[in-house]
């Protein structure tokens, strides 16, 4: 087939190139790459996409850049940038072990590019239906005393707590043991699955609890209350095993590659300089969960009708190259 | 996806084959037997259980297997804090990483710059030139499924990939396979590697890749090629070994050197069946980019995800459409090539004038493509599906949602829990031995060796209860795609109608992406194993009914008209005559439906199956590569034993 021969002769030059330009020793970030490519992390929820396309439309139609979006998950994002494979993680959160192992006290890969202006919630959640019928279930002892409310065929005599997908931050089996509820975890395996199942049970106002967190598009859509769990502080969530607190209120922050911060171009100085609130994002998550717009289409909205926003964000002198 | 990797040589008109062992009814004696081990297997329970599960009648002791994963563990830290130090990864595989990167791109490139109507072009004019027209059309239409489904760019990236990895996969897997071929011994030392490259889930090992060659395409592109690559290997050693001696012997004879003999005889001679591999090795790769996407591939495999983060069944299932229509129209075009028929016939001496003129004509249209400013498809021109699918999938929803539901937590109180209960607090030992004593009745010593080595392996890998847990969800969801496969089978080998309408319809369930049908799975049958199993039937069912339907045609005509003549009743033709004589394509139906099945545990923990398979799952999502890795294998020597169970009587014969 002649589109294979075109590419075995491509992979072949390739080869050869790369051998000559390197001299023996590669590095993983040596990939070729275009330097007006911007290499963005793309991780899976909505307002993590709301913010990566709108920075992506201002980076490609105001300031001549290509972006590239690679989904990946959190983990694997970090890894990347350590790899040389991206540049930026637009909303971080949390992830201090990670920050060890690649920051500046380790590999000295990646950079912490400061807050984002956006608040994250992790928490327990139930529907308003439950609340409204269980007054005293969003406090701690209200809780452990009607986890039996949760049971389902699953975990049988226990109450189930629906767990969130694997690659997000969790403490749950810990703050099971630390606050002693009955309850067992179930994983739903996938962000997807459990937004079907809570949506599911919503539908026939079944009970739930669930981890959830905010901002999420979902929250939107359905009418959620938060457990009113002993605040966070400081080394509270240590010991895995008993996490007598819920969970932080982070602020979420964007984690640059060390290389990209060096080169201090345009892109990574527009980068650095935004930040935006909650609303904003949510403004743009709505129209990419909710009215199922194009992610691209929704953050062109916004940006149309949000110039004084983002105008802050350009560097100086970067009007269209 | 073994089922598409071995050749499927089903014996036919292969019964009243007597047992070696049995005397009277040997079958029922078979039986009787496994009856017998499995009553032993709840007594042993029940004891234990009595005794309030004393240690000694426990599970597995986990302290091997946590040694291994924290090893495991060390050696990732260790590659993530030299891997741009240690000159292992500076000589080697960061040449691999970069280089495959780069090839990525550059095809991925290379489509961009042929524009749409190029790429088109060429397309359909090497489908019509190998294949027909007939194949060529359906190029075309898989071209207008991608431009219209808005999907054009995704799918030209996942096109490349597969092109890069396919490449590798066949660079290394045909001399693999001459070599294999040629060399018993070197046959014999391959077998192994690949039968575990098959059953190791693709999810499992996504992570010891991404941390040798780096997240995207490079290790997209060595997964891929990996999977893909045993079906090469295989059949292109089927097809060296095919070639019959006296053709060899004969090139000897004349002074032939051993090369000559190899590309003069054996290749040209072997060329159909090597193509044959090829096929299989481009469909295995199209099913795994779409797995790949978690690892940063990008591509279709990315838009399925990015439907189903948002829970939009419609959009995901015209990504889906998407793959599907990619894997016929590459299936059609590689299976033509080996077949060689349908190829227009021209005349020796117009050949090349045609392929000139082809390419001629391609090459005009890519530059008056690229003068015009034509690159990609406009996405404003597309046609959305993903309204009427979705209304679709709510009105089903809607009338059978709570039938569904019932009968997800009856399967879940009935048998899913009781049985998980039975092996996972069962003395392991007892387990270790009950499957053993299995293998012997249903496949001999050697079997019942490797099976309670297999378990015990699973045992070390500090994995038993979940490992057991998967075990009872394999059984049942197994048990299930056994007896539907077979019902629909029979139904089929009646009725060419019905065989003429399910065909297309099977095809599309093989290829179709089996993310696409979690959600709608979740929606029915409520999360947790349920759906789980679900999902694992409705991607194992396909080819068991292809199997069971195509034994039941093999039966010789004689055979049935001997048995009519002396007044069979169309139930006693069935029973005593037909099922019998297909005895061979019904016990390859149990094997494959059974690793099939095994080969959706990953994807049924995404529904929160949990067990082995959401401990492989986090290994991945939390890098923690001790826990995923440890849970892969697990799940391979799960494969190993009922492997062994199924078919190990018929791989002696063989």
């Amino acid at each position: 087939m002649p589109e294979w021969r075109g590419s075995l002769f491509r992979v072949l030059a390739v080869g050869l190139a790369v051998a000559m330009v390197s001299s023996c020793a590669v590095r993983t970030d040596q990939v070729v790459r275009d330097p007006d490519t911007v290499r963005m992390a793309l991780n899976g929820w909505v307002g993590y996409e709301a913010s990566a396309e709108v920075l992506a439309y201002v980076l490609r139609e105001e300031m001549g850049y290509e972006v590239q979006l690679l989904r990946t998950a959190e983990q694997a994002s970090w890894q990347a940038l350590d790899q040389g494979a991206l540049d930026v993680i637009v909303e971080n959160w949390g992830h201090e072990d990670l920050m060890e192992t690649y920051g500046p006290e380790g590999n000295g890969t990646v950079v912490d590019g400061g807050p984002t202006g956006n608040e994250g919630v992790i928490g327990w959640y139930v529907p308003a239906y439950v609340a409204e019928e269980y007054p005293e279930i969003t406090t701690l002892e209200g809780l452990r005393e009607h986890t039996d409310i949760f049971r389902t065929a699953e975990t049988g005599d226990k109450g189930e707590f629906l767990g969130g997908a694997p690659g997000f931050v969790t403490q749950d089996q810990g703050m099971i043991n630390a606050f002693d509820l009955d309850l067992e975890i179930v994983y739903a395996g996938s962000e997807v699955s459990q937004i079907t199942e809570v949506r599911r049970r919503y539908a026939d106002e079944e009970p739930v609890l669930f981890y959830f967190y905010d901002p999420q598009w979902l929250q939107e859509e359905l009418d959620l209350v938060k457990i009113d769990l002993p605040a966070h502080e400081p080394g509270c969530a240590d010991d895995p095993d008993h996490v007598p607190c819920d969970y932080p209120v982070y602020d979420l922050n964007k984690i640059f590659r060390a290389g990209f911060v060096e080169e201090d171009g345009p892109a990574y100085r527009f980068l650095d300089n935004w930040t935006w609130t909650n609303e904003d994002q949510n403004q743009v998550a709505r129209m990419i969960a909710d009215e199922g717009l194009d992610p691209s289409e929704a953050a062109e909205r916004w940006v149309e009708n949000n110039p004084d926003v983002w105008r802050d964000w350009l560097p100086e002198g970067a009007a269209k190259r | 996806m073994t089922t598409m990797t071995r050749p499927v040589t089903a014996p036919s008109g292969t019964g009243g084959r007597g047992d070696e062992r049995g005397s009277g009814n040997p079958l029922r004696h078979t039986w009787v037997q496994a009856l017998l081990v499995v009553a032993l297997l709840v007594a042993g329970y029940w004891v234990s259980r009595l005794l309030g599960h004393p240690s000694w009648a426990g599970g597995f002791p986990t302290l091997a297997g946590d040694r291994f994963m924290a090893w495991l563990d060390t050696v990732y830290a260790w590659i993530v804090a030299n891997r741009n130090d240690s000159p292992l990864f500076l000589y080697f595989f960061n040449y691999v990483s970069v280089g495959l990167g780069s090839a990525v791109v550059l095809v991925d490139r290379f489509l961009d710059l042929l524009t749409w109507p190029g790429v088109t072009l060429l397309g359909v004019f090497a489908a019509w030139r190998v294949a027909g027209w007939r194949v060529a059309l359906l190029v075309l239409a898989t071209f207008a499924v991608f431009a219209l489904s808005g999907l054009w760019n995704a799918s030209m990236t996942t096109l490349a990939l597969i092109i890069t990895s396919v490449l590798i996969a066949l660079l290394t897997g045909i001399p693999l396979g001459i070599l294999a071929g040629r060399s018993e011994g070197f046959h014999r030392a391959v077998r192994p590697v690949l039968d575990f490259m098959q059953i190791m889930p693709a999810f499992a090992y996504l992570l010891p890749f991404v941390l040798l060659f780096g997240i995207g395409n490079p290790a997209a592109a060595v997964v891929t090629a990996v999977y893909a690559v045993p079906p090469a290997v295989r059949i292109t050693a089927l097809a060296v070994r095919g070639v019959p001696s006296g053709a060899v012997e004969a090139a000897v004879s004349t002074g032939s050197t051993p090369w000559q003999v190899l590309t003069k005889v054996q290749l040209p001679m072997a060329r159909r069946t090597i193509l044959l591999g090829v096929n299989q090795t481009i469909m295995l790769a199209v099913s795994m980019v779409v797995i790949a996407s978690v690892i940063g591939a990008g591509g279709l495999g990315d838009a399925i995800y990015q439907a189903l983060s948002k829970v939009n069944v419609g959009q995901a299932f015209q990504a889906g459409l998407a793959i599907v229509m990619l894997a016929v129209a590459m299936d059609r075009v590689t299976g033509a090539v080996g077949h060689g028929t349908r190829t227009p016939d021209i005349p020796g001496r117009y050949r090349l004038p045609v392929l000139a003129g082809g390419f001629a004509l391609v090459a005009a249209v890519v530059a008056a493509a690229r003068l015009t400013g034509v690159r990609g498809w406009p996405r404003e021109v597309s046609v959305d599906l993903s309204d009427p699918v979705n209304a679709v999938y709510g009105a089903i929803q809607e009338t059978i949602g709570s039938t569904t539901e019932a009968v997800a937590t009856w399967l879940l109180g009935a048998v899913l829990t009781p049985l998980a209960d039975l092996l996972t607090h069962s003395p392991w030992w007892l387990v270790v031995l009950a499957a053993a004593a299995l293998g012997w009745i249903f496949a001999g010593a050697r079997a019942a060796a490797v099976s309670g080595a297999a378990l015990v392996a699973v045992g070390l890998l500090g994995v038993w209860n979940n490992a057991m847990d998967t075990l009872s969800q394999v059984l049942v969801a197994s048990l299930v795609t056994i007896v539907l496969g077979v019902l629909v089978g029979v139904a089929m080998s009646r009725s060419d109608l019905l065989a003429a309408v399910l065909k297309p319809v099977l095809d599309a369930m093989q290829t179709l992406p089996p993310f696409v049908y979690l959600i709608p799975a979740v929606a029915l049958f409520t999360i947790g194993r349920v759906p789980a199993l679900v999902a694992a039937v409705v991607f194992a069912l396909p080819p068991v009914i292809r199997l069971v339907d195509d034994g039941i045609r093999g039966v010789p005509e004689p055979a049935l008209e001997a048995a009519r003549s002396q007044g069979s009743t169309g139930w006693q033709l069935l029973t005593k005559v037909e099922l019998p004589m297909a005895r061979g394509s019904l016990l390859l139906a149990v094997n494959q439906g059974i690793i099939l099945v095994l080969s959706m545990v990953v994807i049924g923990a995404l529904v929160g199956a949990g067990a082995l398979g959401n401990d492989v799952v986090v290994g991945l999502a939390q890098s923690q590569l001790g826990l995923g890795l440890a849970s892969g294998l697990a799940i391979v020597c799960l494969g190993l034993f009922l492997d062994r169970v199924t078919q190990g009587r018929r791989a002696q014969r063989a």
